[in-house]
């Protein structure tokens, strides 16, 4: 089995002033080759954070610990980083917000150019060339978008033209940081769709990120739910809908609206630790309605559940 | 859950038409007039949930602010708790409003940095001339109601976690016991645990206030939960309305239906215990 990503057990950190803050703590998964693998949580869960670890891009007071591999490098290991050759030439990225991520001063064509004579030394006729069959794969009619400015187009197009950009550098691993959250529902729908079309034609492995649970149902073949910077459950999508193992994975089950479907939303009471807050114990102990005493005092080591599963609750 | 002596609606629309002047370009001083909503017609009875469904640019704001008595429209009748308060001098307007609570959009820029939360929650009843000990009383009430601990009236926003910051906003809202509670898109800047925290805190609320309330919103599967009639807004026109199981059962309009048809991603089959 070849493995597009492997963390063991990596760690990233902010400084922030004089504190070190972890945002993501051990945490352990492979995603291979062509698969589609979402990472899901809520805000300060870490989840872009590791996003941005994979894709090469954490800010320079970032910190690590622990190894992260992708398309076989090593990038991560301990405080070391090293994406040469690997950031944007095996990994990409596609980020949350199109209208923030696009140079608004270059035009669409510019944004392709620019990149790919970095990238590959392409001169400006090639780099349109190639620009012109990525947007057509993106689903965007080429002479519509090269010669405009990012605000000339709709947060759809935008977005559209960011995957297209993303995906011209050739790479073969997308990490998409919560390309839909900005977009109204339909138009969710469309760039949804028009992910999983690429990643089947073109071969992608593709790792996105997302808060929605239904989203990484529609989307994944295999899931990882983040807490409080740890990584709770894992396993195939399916499996991990119908019958969740940890706790939290329940809950944010159970308290997202479905449409057609009426149900009392269950609320669970408290919100997630904050980034930094000391823990000794499991992080979700304060809102779990299961907890053990050991629960307290103990954060869980995850635990292999049958063949594919892996959940860190003391109640397996 | 009607309140006694009040016959009237809570809120009634009719060809409501507003918009704002926006200058012509960069170097232009004229300013043309943009129009958001176009003869919106609507009604909302006393202690009645509705939802108005849309996405952005579709006016949903725009008509919070046409009730709020923020923006007058050009054209058609608002009448707000039996009142046309564009007919009511601009000074004299908070006789109405003040019956009125209001949920802004973006919790995180809806609360004034400077303030307590203790003032901040107290705001909406300034005008009301209460005295000392019964404002803290009311405010002290409304915090609890929207359960959260006493010591946060101590703090400054930047303490808050959003879903605080959130409560906060409701606790306003709702500090001086309104007739109709407007709310903007109550629950897009939560996490998921947290939205539905708000959403069950909000029904509760107008239960037991008996208010009228009106959910702005472009998530359907969230509209489900806030209100049982709904309006769906698409470019400043009304394109449907009805009960909102029927409108998710079976769209009528166009927009509606292609509205559901985005949410076929989060198929309930997925999931093995609903």
């Amino acid at each position: 089995m070849v493995l597009a990503v492997e963390a063991k057990e990596l760690s990233v950190g902010y400084e922030e002033s004089d504190e070190l803050l972890w945002a993501v703590r051990e945490v352990s998964f492979e995603v291979r080759e062509g698969e589609a693998f979402c990472i899901v949580g809520e805000s300060g869960s870490g989840k872009s954070t590791v996003a941005s670890a994979i894709a090469g891009i954490l800010p320079p007071h970032g910190v690590t610990d622990g190894e992260l591999r992708v398309g076989g490098r090593v990038v991560v290991r301990g405080n070391e980083r090293d994406y040469e050759g690997v950031r944007g030439r095996l990994v990409t990225y596609v980020p949350q917000s199109p209208g923030a991520s696009l140079n608004p001063y270059l035009e669409i064509g510019d944004q392709f150019y620019y990149v790919l004579s970095s990238l590959y030394g392409l001169s400006r006729r090639e780099a349109v060339e190639k620009a012109r069959a990525y947007l057509r794969m993106a689903g965007l009619e080429p002479d519509a978008v090269l010669d405009r400015y990012p605000h000339e187009l709709s947060g759809g197009m935008q977005q559209r033209a960011a995957i297209a950009l993303a995906l011209s550098t050739g790479a073969r691993i997308l990490v998409a940081d919560e390309p839909t959250s900005s977009l109204d529902a339909h138009l969710r729908l469309q760039i949804v769709e028009l992910l999983k079309r690429l990643r089947a034609e073109a071969g992608l492995t593709l790792i996105f990120i997302t808060h929605d649970m239904l989203l990484a149902g529609a989307l994944s073949e295999r899931v990882a739910v983040m807490y409080a910077g740890r990584l709770v459950e894992l396993g195939p999508t399916r499996e991990v809908l119908r019958k969740p193992l940890h706790p939290y994975t329940s809950m944010l089950i159970e308290s997202v609206p479905v449409l057609g479907v009426k149900r009392p939303l269950k609320a669970y009471t408290g919100e997630p630790p904050s980034p930094g807050e000391p823990s000794g114990g499991c992080p979700f102990y304060e809102r779990c309605p299961f907890r053990l005493e050991v629960c307290a005092s103990e954060n869980p080591p995850a635990k292999e559940v049958g063949e594919s599963r892996r959940v860190a609750c003391w109640l397996f | 859950m009607s309140r006694a002596g009040s016959s009237s609606p809570a809120i009634e629309l009719k060809g409501v038409s507003a918009g704002y002047l926006v200058a012509e370009g960069l170097k232009s001083l004229r300013r043309k007039y943009v129009e958001v909503l176009r003869g919106v017609s609507l009604r909302v009875g006393r202690g009645e949930r509705l939802a108005v469904i849309g996405e952005s640019g579709s006016g949903k704001t725009t008509l919070l602010k046409v009730v709020l008595g923020l923006l007058r429209p050009v054209k058609g009748d608002v009448v707000v708790l039996g009142h046309r308060i564009y007919d009511i001098p601009e000074r004299e307007r908070w006789k109405v409003t003040s019956r009125m609570g209001y949920v802004p959009q973006d919790p995180f820029r809806a609360l004034n940095p400077r303030l307590r939360v203790a003032d901040i929650v107290a705001e909406p009843l300034t005008r009301l001339r209460l005295p000392e000990s019964e404002k803290r009383e009311r405010v002290r009430a409304a915090i609890k109601m929207v359960q959260l601990h006493e010591s946060v009236l101590e703090y400054y926003p930047s303490r808050l976690s959003g879903g605080m910051m959130q409560r906060v906003l409701i606790a306003r809202a709702v500090v001086h016991e309104p007739e109709l509670l407007l709310l903007d898109e109550p629950t897009s800047a939560l996490d998921v645990s947290t939205q539905a925290q708000v959403i069950n805190l909000l029904n509760s609320i107008q239960e037991r206030l008996g208010c009228a309330m009106v959910a702005v919103t472009h998530d359907l599967a969230v509209a489900q939960y806030l209100a049982d009639r709904a309006v769906v807004l698409y470019r400043g026109v009304v394109v449907e309305e009805g009960p909102l199981d029927e409108i998710v059962r079976s769209p009528k309009s166009e927009h509606a239906r292609a509205l559901v048809a985005s949410y076929s991603l989060g198929s309930p089959a997925l999931l093995g215990n609903v």
